[in-house]
């Protein structure tokens, strides 16, 4: 993966350079002018193009918002080293529900929450209108498919610990986000009110009804009565397309929100630690390019050992730079070489010149 | 975790992310690879797979399937496994609870540092364990076919009620004889008759005790007729 956006990423480089050798922590990672550069930039705009009512109203906007400043601060925000293919799977549940409720929103033009019309209204809609089948299609396997993206997404936050200090309460709101999830997938199987999702849902029920104390008072309310009927449709309608959905969408931005204000985890195994600061800027000096370690991880091992095989890497190349640039082989240098590659394909990357957190930080 | 190793981890969590990438464009773009991969998966699945329609729910009918999604099929087969109506409450609602709460609180029993998949074997072990549990409780569920045949032989008599029973999907939760879910939701009727009277099968069939839905719909007749083929199982 080259880098779209070459001058960005070297604007950082620079940010990065002009900052970086210390180990005390106190380094800016986006030059904070820029973003009252931008307000200014609107102002400036909003002034000699009188006409542009558009800019006018974004910066009216920003101005009291601060939409644009949070939105940089979003996008500039870093994610650590070693981020990898497993960290897209959140936000690839994010994506299908949001394509569930653009899909249940155009289902729920056509359906008829009555249990007399129910079917018929989906037949109609599968049979005789345009595209009808392809959109129920998408949103019956748009279910399938989150379930498989939430409990891949969990597993990944398992495995990693990322359950862990300190983001407990983004595990607690993802096991409920995953128990509403479920409990579309239930009452949303009912709705179509054919022969299968009926009966299911009355085993379904009869399940919930066997469970102690508050079993029966639960079956009951879903069932709307101690008999199913025409009511227990539409309970399940409102709860499929109004409470849940609603929940979860409220839970997922809290979810969201504490996914940006403490970042995401780094893979487990990815180490920053190295104590031989100095001995790294001698590599700047010397101007050695090694090689970004995200093309090198995806690119020589594919998704799976992403982590790993990074920090290889990068041990690979600086045992490369080393005969590249003697002055920068220093001692400690040598003991990281010794200690480095067991995997022969890494040095091998020929994709060189880039920016490299090694050098810059 | 005390509080050292609390702020350990955070000092380090900085560096790493000082070290690491903005989110625009980095991480957006394996995001956006990942929405284009998904968009695809799901729109493919759409075209080939389609949406088909079951026939029109009839609480009245006799031929149902009583199967859920797939991906409560484990929770189902759960069920099959602990089947004594003793255990059915535990079974349907404790070990769920159970393991939901297990899975809710778990930041808060398993606070240690170590993060390593591989140097935090217990975590690590129970959560493969869990998976292949899942998955093969799955695969289960989805094997258990929607039989709807009795090879069973049985008097002329009685083969209006066994008809009936074979087309009710009796056989998605029982067995008789070697149709149907062996080890299913419901006891094996295959020598259903010598365990209880017929009435009191007539009233099962009836009432649909526990979780089996009731069959009342079926009307007098075809009660009688299931009545009366199950209760010649002996
Ligand atoms: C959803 C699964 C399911 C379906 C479908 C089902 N049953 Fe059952 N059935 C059960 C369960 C579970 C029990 C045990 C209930 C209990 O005692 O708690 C049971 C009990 C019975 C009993 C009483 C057995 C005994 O030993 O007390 C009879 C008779 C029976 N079912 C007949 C039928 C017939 C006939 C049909 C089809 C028309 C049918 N069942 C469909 C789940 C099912
Ligand atoms: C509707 C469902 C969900 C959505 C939309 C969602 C979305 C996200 C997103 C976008 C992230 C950012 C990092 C990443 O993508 O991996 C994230 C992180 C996280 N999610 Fe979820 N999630 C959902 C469900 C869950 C569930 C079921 C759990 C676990 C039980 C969970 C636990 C976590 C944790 C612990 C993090 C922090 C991970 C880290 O910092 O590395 N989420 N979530």
């Amino acid at each position: 993966m080259k880098s779209p956006f070459p001058s960005r990423t070297k604007k950082a480089d620079q940010a990065g350079n002009g900052a970086a050798p210390d180990e005390n922590g106190a380094v800016v990672e986006e030059p904070k002018p820029s973003r009252k550069e931008k307000l200014s930039g609107h102002k400036d705009l909003a002034v000699h193009h009188g006409g542009e009512a558009g800019k006018d109203v974004a910066g009216w906007v920003d101005s009291r918002t601060n939409a644009t400043g949070i939105f940089t601060a979003m996008m500039s925000r870093h994610v650590p080293k070693g981020t990898n293919w497993f960290y897209t799977l959140g936000s690839a549940t994010m994506f299908i529900f949001a394509m569930q409720a653009i899909t249940g929103v155009i289902l729920s033009m056509y359906y008829t929450p009555s249990a007399t019309q129910a079917y018929a209204s989906i037949t109609h809609l599968t049979n005789d209108v345009f595209l009808g089948e392809f959109v129920r299609g998408l949103h019956k396997w748009g279910a399938s498919l989150m379930i498989i993206l939430i409990f891949l997404h969990m597993a990944r936050t398992f495995f990693f610990g990322a359950y862990k200090y300190p983001r407990e309460l983004n595990w607690v709101i993802g096991v409920v986000l995953l128990i509403l999830t479920m409990v579309m997938g239930l009452t949303g199987y009912l709705l179509p009110f054919d022969q299968r999702s009926f009966w299911a849902t009355i085993v379904a029920n009869n399940i919930t009804a066997s469970g102690p104390v508050v079993g029966p008072y639960l079956a009951d309310f879903l069932r709307a009565g101690p008999d199913f009927s025409a009511t227990t449709l539409s309970r399940f309608y409102a709860l499929h397309m109004l409470v849940v959905p609603g929940l979860i969408g409220g839970l997922i931005g809290a979810h969201l929100f504490l996914v940006v204000k403490l970042g995401t985890t780094a893979p487990p195994w990815v180490r920053a630690a190295r104590p031989k600061g100095a001995q790294r800027s001698e590599a700047v000096v010397a101007g050695v390019a090694v090689a970004d370690s995200d093309e090198v991880s995806v690119s020589s091992n594919g998704v799976v050992a992403n982590g790993s095989v990074e920090a290889v890497a990068e041990e690979a190349d600086q045992a490369k730079s080393k005969t590249e640039a003697p002055e920068a082989a220093a001692g400690p240098e040598v003991t990281e070489a010794e200690s480095a590659p067991e995997e022969p394909e890494a040095p091998e990357e020929p994709e060189a010149p880039a920016d490299d957190e090694e050098t810059t930080s | 975790m005390n509080n050292r190793e609390k702020e350990e981890y955070l000092r380090e969590y900085e560096q790493l992310k000082k070290k690491g990438k903005p989110f625009f464009p980095y991480a957006i773009m394996k995001d956006s690879v990942m929405f284009l991969v998904v968009a695809a998966v799901l729109i493919t699945m759409s075209l080939v797979l389609g949406a088909e329609m079951g026939p029109k729910a009839d609480p009245t009918t006799t031929t149902y399937t009583p199967r859920p999604e797939w991906y409560f099929f484990f929770l189902f087969e759960l069920l099959r496994v602990l089947k004594p109506p003793a255990l059915v409450p535990i079974a349907t609602v404790g070990i769920p609870t159970i393991c939901m709460v297990l899975l809710l609180a778990l930041p808060f029993y398993d606070r240690g540092a170590e993060r390593i998949p591989w140097k935090r074997p217990i975590a690590t072990i129970t959560g493969i364990l869990i998976i292949i549990a899942m998955a093969k409780l799955t695969l289960l569920g989805a094997s258990a076919g929607s039989p709807s045949e009795i090879e069973l032989a049985t008097k002329p008599q009685y083969e209006q009620g066994k008809a009936i029973v074979a087309e009710s999907g009796c056989l998605a939760c029982h067995a008789i004889g070697e149709n149907g879910a062996h080890g299913g939701l419901g006891p094996d009727l295959t020598e259903i008759g010598s365990k209880i009277p017929r009435s009191a099968i007539k009233q099962s069939v009836e009432i649909g005790p526990g979780i089996m839905p009731s069959f009342r719909g079926l009307g007098e007749e075809d009660l009688n007729a299931v009545a009366d083929y199950l209760a010649s199982l002996n």
